[in-house]
C-alpha cells in the first residue's frame, strides 16, 4: 500500500499563528489512516478547530503541507471537497428555510440525486421534519441536520468538529452508532474532534491528542490503552513508610515515596504477594496494598498536564 | 464552468426565498407606486389634471422617481445587499459555502449575480407598478379620461434601465462592505452615512466624483434642474467605471481574505 492510499489525511509540519510570535499550531504532523475513525482530542483552545479549518481550507495555510486522499489541498481543493463532508463547530443552516430546502440548495451544487434528501434525513433520525423551518429546530435537531448536510454528497471522508454538542445522552449514543455504521458499512473515514475522551473512546480506532498547539500523542486506541497499562502502579501504605521503602527497594529498586505512599511499577500478582510477605516478616504493618490503574481519561489528562 | 456557475446561482437564489431581503425588494418596488395609487384614488379631482398633463406617462414615471432616486433606492440597496450577505454570517453559512466543491470565483460571482438580479427585480417591479399606479385610478373611476397617448414602453424601459445603471456603483460598494465585515452595522452604517453624504454633496461642484449621488443627478438631469455638468464623462459611463472598479476591488479582497468562515 502506498502513502497515498494509506492516509486519508496527512499534515506535515503544519504551523499556524494568528499573532506574530505565538504559534496556535506548532509543527503538527497528523496522519489519519484511510478507513479509520480518528478521534482528535484536546481541551478547549488546544488547536483542534484551527487544525480542522486549515484542513478544510477555511483558513489560509501559513506553513506546512496538507494532503487529503493523497493529493495536495492547495492544488486540488475543489476535487477534494467534492468527496468530503464536514461540520465545523456550530451548524451552518439557514433558519428561514425548511430542512429540505437547506439540503436542496446544497444538492444543486453537489448535483447529487434529489432522492438523497429524504434518505439523509431518515439516516439522521429526522424523517418527518423535511417541511419544518430550521428556525423551529432545537440545537440537537440542528446538529443532526448538519450531519445530514455533511452526508448529502456520499462523502469518502467526514470531518466533524464536536458533533455531539447540544445532543442529549440518547442522541449521543445514536450519533455514535450512526458514525460506526457509516464507517463499517460504507467505509467512510471519519475525523472527529472532541474535548472529552470518554465521549469518543467507544467509537474511535485511532487517537490524536493535541494540547497548546502540539500533537502530544498519535496512534491506535490499543496504543493508548497500552500506555494506560504502562502507567499503572502498585501503591502501598504502611505504619513506617521510610523503613518500608528501604525494604522494598532491596527487591524493587524503582520504588519511591510520594504523598505518603510507596509507589512501584505494575508487578505480577506473585511478586506483589512476595513483597507483602517480605514487609510483614520484617514487622511492618501493611495498611493498604493496591494496583492503581489509570483510566484513559487520566492518561489524557496526564499527557495534557505534562 | 457555466453549468457550475448556474447551479451555484440557483443555490444562492434559493437562500433569498422568504428572506428579509426578498420582502424588502418586493415592498421597495411597490412602495411609492402604492402610495401614489392610494393618493389618486382618494383625491380624485387631482387626477383629471394629472392625466391632462402631456406627455403624461414620461412625466408620471419621472415624478415617481423623485424620492426613489435620492433616498429610497440607495437605502434599499444598502439594506438589501447587507441582508443578503448577512444571511451567511447569521447562519454561520460561509464555512459551509467554502467547503462545497466550488472555486472562490464561482462563490463570489454567484452571490453577486443574485444581488444584482434582486436589485433588477426591484426596478422592474417599480416600473410595472408605476404603470399600474397610473392606470388603476382611471380603470376604477371609469368616467375619468384615460391618457390618450400610447404607453411609451421604450422610453419607460430606457429611463428605468438608466436608473439601474446609476445604482450599480452603490450595489458594488455595498456588496464589498457586506461580505468583508461580519458585523451588520458596519455595512449598514457605512451605507447610510454615504447616502446622507451623497445628499449633501448634491450642491457640491465636484458632485460627479460621488457615485452615491448618480441616481439623484440623473433625476435632476431628466427634470433639467441639475446645476453642474460633468466635465469628464457622461454619468452612465462614470457609473459603470465605478461599478467595475468596486467589483474588482471587492473580488480581490474576497480572494485574499485570510479567514473564510
Amino acid at each position: 500500500m502506498n502513502q497515498a492510499s494509506m492516509y486519508c489525511i496527512e499534515t506535515t509540519h503544519l504551523t499556524h499563528q494568528f499573532a506574530p510570535g505565538k504559534n496556535i499550531l506548532d509543527d503538527i504532523n497528523l496522519q489519519v489512516p484511510t478507513g479509520s475513525i480518528y478521534g482528535f482530542l484536546g481541551p478547549n483552545g488546544a488547536g483542534k478547530t484551527t487544525t480542522l479549518r486549515l484542513i478544510l481550507g477555511l483558513l489560509k495555510k501559513q506553513k506546512g503541507e496538507i494532503r487529503i486522499f493523497g493529493q495536495s489541498l492547495a492544488e486540488n481543493r475543489v476535487a477534494i471537497l467534492r468527496k468530503l463532508g464536514s461540520l465545523i463547530e456550530t451548524p451552518s443552516l439557514y433558519g428561514h428555510l425548511t430542512a429540505a430546502e437547506n439540503l436542496l440548495l446544497l444538492q444543486k451544487i453537489y448535483q447529487s440525486p434529489k432522492a438523497r434528501i429524504p434518505e439523509v434525513l431518515e439516516l439522521v433520525g429526522l424523517p418527518d421534519t423535511a417541511n419544518k423551518k430550521v428556525s423551529q429546530f432545537s440545537l440537537g435537531m440542528k446538529q443532526r441536520l448538519s450531519i445530514a448536510v455533511a452526508l448529502l454528497n456520499q462523502p469518502d471522508l467526514l470531518i466533524l468538529d464536536e458533533p455531539t454538542n447540544g445532543l442529549d445522552p440518547n442522541g449521543i449514543i445514536e450519533m455514535r452508532e450512526l458514525l460506526k455504521r457509516l464507517n463499517q458499512e460504507q467505509g467512510i473515514t471519519i475525523l472527529i474532534s472532541s474535548h472529552l475522551l470518554a465521549e469518543i473512546e467507544k467509537l474511535v480506532t485511532h487517537v490524536g491528542i493535541i494540547h497548546k498547539g502540539q500533537l502530544l500523542f498519535e496512534g491506535t486506541l490499543p496504543d493508548l490503552v497500552h500506555k494506560q497499562q504502562e502507567s499503572s502502579r502498585v501503591s502501598l501504605i504502611t505504619n513506617d513508610n521510610a523503613r518500608s521503602l528501604q525494604l522494598v527497594q532491596s527487591l524493587q529498586p524503582e520504588a519511591q515515596q510520594q504523598n505518603g505512599k510507596l509507589l512501584l511499577p505494575l508487578l505480577p500478582p506473585e511478586q506483589i504477594a512476595q513483597l507483602n510477605r517480605h514487609l510483614v516478616q520484617n514487622n511492618i504493618d501493611v495498611y493498604h496494598l493496591a494496583v492503581e490503574k489509570n483510566d484513559l481519561e487520566s492518561i489524557f489528562m496526564e499527557l495534557v498536564n505534562n | 464552468m457555466a453549468t457550475i456557475l448556474l447551479n451555484s446561482i440557483q443555490s444562492e437564489w434559493m437562500k433569498t426565498k422568504r428572506s428579509a431581503a426578498f420582502w424588502l425588494v418586493l415592498s421597495g418596488g411597490f412602495f411609492i407606486p402604492g402610495i401614489l395609487t392610494l393618493v389618486h384614488l382618494v383625491y380624485i379631482k387631482k387626477l383629471g389634471k394629472i392625466y391632462a398633463n402631456t406627455p403624461f406617462w414620461e412625466k408620471w414615471l419621472i415624478n415617481g422617481w423623485e424620492s426613489m432616486s435620492v433616498l429610497l433606492i440607495p437605502m434599499g440597496i444598502v439594506l438589501a445587499t447587507s441582508l443578503i450577505a448577512q444571511l451567511e454570517y447569521k447562519s454561520n453559512g460561509w464555512k459551509q459555502v467554502h467547503t462545497t466543491p466550488q472555486n472562490l470565483t464561482t462563490v463570489f460571482f454567484a452571490k453577486y449575480t443574485v444581488v444584482l438580479v434582486l436589485m433588477l427585480q426591484m426596478f422592474v417591479l417599480f416600473g410595472l407598478s408605476m404603470y399600474l399606479a397610473g392606470a388603476i385610478p382611471a380603470w376604477y373611476y371609469g368616467h375619468i379620461q384615460y391618457p390618450k397617448e400610447a404607453f411609451p414602453w421604450g422610453r419607460f424601459i430606457q429611463i428605468n434601465a438608466s436608473f439601474y445603471v446609476m445604482a450599480l456603483p452603490i450595489v458594488a460598494l455595498q456588496y464589498l462592505l457586506s461580505i468583508q465585515f461580519k458585523n451588520f452595522m458596519v455595512s449598514l452604517g457605512a451605507g447610510v452615512a454615504l447616502v446622507v453624504a451623497a445628499i449633501i454633496a448634491l450642491s457640491w461642484r465636484y458632485v460627479y466624483l460621488v457615485p452615491y449621488t448618480y441616481g439623484a443627478i440623473y433625476y435632476l438631469q431628466l427634470q433639467g434642474k441639475m446645476r453642474f455638468k460633468s466635465n469628464i464623462l457622461d454619468i452612465h459611463y462614470l457609473a459603470l467605471i465605478y461599478f467595475f472598479a468596486f467589483t474588482l476591488l471587492s473580488y480581490i479582497l474576497y480572494l485574499t481574505k485570510k479567514e473564510k468562515g
